[in-house]
């Protein structure tokens, strides 16, 4: 009976916090909701153009003699690798074929050869399957009589080492721990000031509100900083993720700006709790479904329509998808400025939103 | 208005249907010990808030150190300290480490906030625990540096929200003859307790009696006593045993020649006396206690006769 008493009385505590039952109810449903929607009713079929720098004279005047147009027509010839990676990049190209010089060659000759093939870092399983089709469909062409295909295909990243599946999470992965550590410690940053009456303490001073609310992202941002620095040191030392001198210090510009974009959304929702409890359980509620929203482990190209179009609300779809470009492909400004812009919008716009409604959020 | 450190008028505050603050007025003049009293809920806590800038009032007038609470809310935070039931205190920092940030936030620098600091923490003596984590001291050692944290910035008011809350006697009574020591430096202080004795030994200036959002008594402790005063409550020495057939006369307690009567009309009781040639001995009249009118104030029993008192 005792045992029980002291399962009631939790449970009554619980469901005394309105928000926190709401959320506690909500975050189940989002969450099945969103695992049930985000993989596409139809798998199989991956549709995209197909990039290829060939170093080989002949191949495509080959090509183009014989292989059907329907699907000649979705293959963009590049001048140099850095083009296709530049192609790949910009999301014009869903995988890129890199032609080695002696490929006709030894095609003719019956002969083994190997090509490589940079799959698309926003999308890899697309890139994948399309290295294999890539690889099926070249053989054919090269000659009839073969009845082994003697193309293979050899998946790289940019910088020539080998791809594999973790060099698509790796980076949405980093961005998702540090935001999430931001998160965690927003919650005790501020609720947790609320409940022990400390921030009654900060309030009652000659300080601004804005100043508080400055001074509460700085820190949390210099928190997530170092976080990032220890998801480089492990991604480097245990995951092979390599990384040059220009890539490195974007991979800290853009952990830093992710963080700091999802700073301002947690404050207004950490100040607008009054216990630590619901304020974790409503961080959980959003910042779980955005791990799987902002493609870090599942390619939003793949998702339906609508799932897709909800991923882009996420800051951390943003984050991801330029550190992604920055580690995979080693590309700059030109390629990810557009995922600084949006990243940097969300920072401005919650930052402010944070500063002026703090004061009002706090309040009785 | 300007010598006045707080002017409070008609000030509502509602949450909901709750009306926590119920159309108040009163004003404390600089210098002056003014306390606040009333249960749990009864809206001390409420006002104390608006007046500190924590909370937005519903309506009314308030003016803290010469400026409106929500005009001109810095001006108003730079003059005030607040030491309230919850100890503002970082557990991880030492108490050195949490008054210097807490005095930084005045704008203070270090070496002041220092000099500060350890005149306070010595008159506490608790200077040699300046380096200790609060989270390792006693609830009486945290609420003194809680008083230093709120007292090395300078202000002009003290707001004391029950800063003797859960402390044993001792520390009880070192507060206590600080806070009366602060008024003597000239300080203003808006001091609210349950702990009524208090407020009779540290003779506040002023005292207000709040139930249910409104305050239902103000002014000094003597007026409110004789505002109050149903019947005189006399100690009388006689040589007999006392007996009386008038219901307005009721003797309370007696005991070899010592009684204890309540006596509607004290002149009446001296006549019925001298006529029965009652030889009195000693003779004491006593004052009801703030307690017994907070009491019958709180379980609503005065209610009929509730009327503020002016000063």
């Amino acid at each position: 009976m005792r045992i029980w008493d002291i399962a009631w009385k939790d449970l009554k505590v619980f469901l005394r916090g309105r928000t926190r039952v709401a959320f506690s109810i909500l975050m189940p449903i989002i969450m099945m909701l969103m695992l049930g929607f985000i993989f596409p009713k139809t798998g199989g079929s991956y549709s995209g153009n197909i990039g290829i720098y060939s170093q080989d004279l002949i191949f495509n005047a080959k090509v183009e003699k014989s292989l059907p147009a329907s699907q000649t027509n979705k293959m963009i010839f590049y001048n140099s690798k850095q083009d296709l990676i530049d192609a790949l990049a910009s999301g014009k190209i869903m995988v890129g074929a890199i032609i080695p010089k002696d490929f006709s060659l030894s095609i003719a000759l019956n002969r083994p050869v190997t090509m490589d093939v940079i799959p698309s870092p926003a999308n890899p399983q697309a890139g994948i399957m399309m290295a294999q089709m890539l690889s099926d469909m070249f053989g054919q062409a090269g000659s009839q009589n073969i009845k082994q295909n003697i193309v293979k295909s050899n998946l790289i990243n940019a910088d020539g080492t080998n791809f594999n599946y973790y060099d698509f999470t790796v980076p949405g992965l980093m961005a998702m721990i540090a935001i999430m550590s931001v998160m965690t410690g927003l919650a005790s940053a501020i609720t947790r000031e609320r409940e022990l009456g400390t921030m009654d303490g900060v309030m009652v001073t000659p300080i601004s509100r804005g100043s508080i609310v400055i001074g509460k992202i700085l820190a949390q941002t210099i928190r997530g900083f170092v976080t990032a620095m220890i998801i480089l040191v492990i991604s480097w030392l245990f995951f092979g993720v390599s990384f040059s001198p220009v890539s490195l210090l974007w991979t800290v510009f853009l952990l830093l700006l992710g963080t700091f974009s999802f700073i301002g959304v947690g404050v207004m929702v950490t100040a607008a709790m009054k216990e630590q409890e619901t304020a974790m359980i409503t961080m959980t509620t959003i910042t779980f479904p955005m791990m799987f929203f902002s493609g870090v482990f599942f390619p939003i190209q793949q998702m339906p329509k609508v799932m897709q179009y909800i991923a882009y609300i996420f800051p951390l779809t943003y984050a991801a998808d330029a550190l992604r470009n920055v580690i995979t492909l080693n590309v700059g400004w030109n390629f990810i400025w557009f995922d600084v812009a949006v990243l940097a919008g969300f920072a401005v716009v919650t930052s402010l939103a944070a500063t002026f409604t703090f004061q009002k959020l706090i309040q009785d | 208005m300007e010598d006045k450190a707080i002017v409070v008028k008609n000030l509502k505050k509602y949450f909901k249907d709750v009306k926590a603050v119920d159309d108040i007025s009163f004003e404390v003049g600089y210098g002056q010990l003014f306390a606040l009293l009333g249960q749990n809920g009864a809206g001390k806590s409420t006002t104390i808030r608006i007046l500190t800038n924590l909370a937005v009032p519903t309506s009314g007038y308030v003016e803290v150190a010469g400026y409106n609470v929500l005009k001109n809310p810095t001006e108003v935070r730079k003059n005030i300290g607040l030491v309230a039931e919850k100890v503002i205190l970082y557990n991880d920092l030492t108490a050195m480490e949490n008054i210097k940030f807490f005095g930084r936030l005045y704008g203070m620098k270090d070496p002041e906030i220092y000099d500060r600091a350890e005149k306070f923490l010595k008159l506490f003596d608790i200077w040699d625990f300046k380096d200790i984590l609060i989270s390792k001291m006693s609830t009486g050692m945290k609420q003194k540096i809680n008083l230093a944290r709120a007292l090395v910035p300078d202000p002009k008011i003290i707001f004391l929200d029950e800063p003797t809350l859960g402390l044993d006697p001792v520390s009880t009574k070192h507060i206590r003859d600080f806070i009366v020591q602060l008024r003597e430096e000239g300080r203003t202080i808006v001091y609210t307790t349950h702990v009524l004795h208090d407020v009779e030994l540290m003779n506040v200036d002023k005292v207000a009696i709040m139930r249910k959002g409104k305050i239902v008594a103000m002014g000094t402790l003597n007026e409110i006593r004789k505002h109050f005063k149903k019947a005189e409550i006399v100690e009388i020495e006689t040589d007999r045993t006392l007996s009386f057939n008038d219901p307005k006369i009721k003797i309370l307690e007696q005991e070899d020649g010592y009684a204890k009567v309540e006596v509607e009309d004290l002149n009446q009781f001296m006549s019925y006396l001298t006529k029965a040639n009652i030889k009195v001995r000693s003779f004491k009249s006593l004052e009801p206690s703030l307690e017994d009118i907070y009491v019958e104030i709180s379980e609503g029993k005065l209610d009929a006769e509730i009327e503020t008192v002016k000063e």
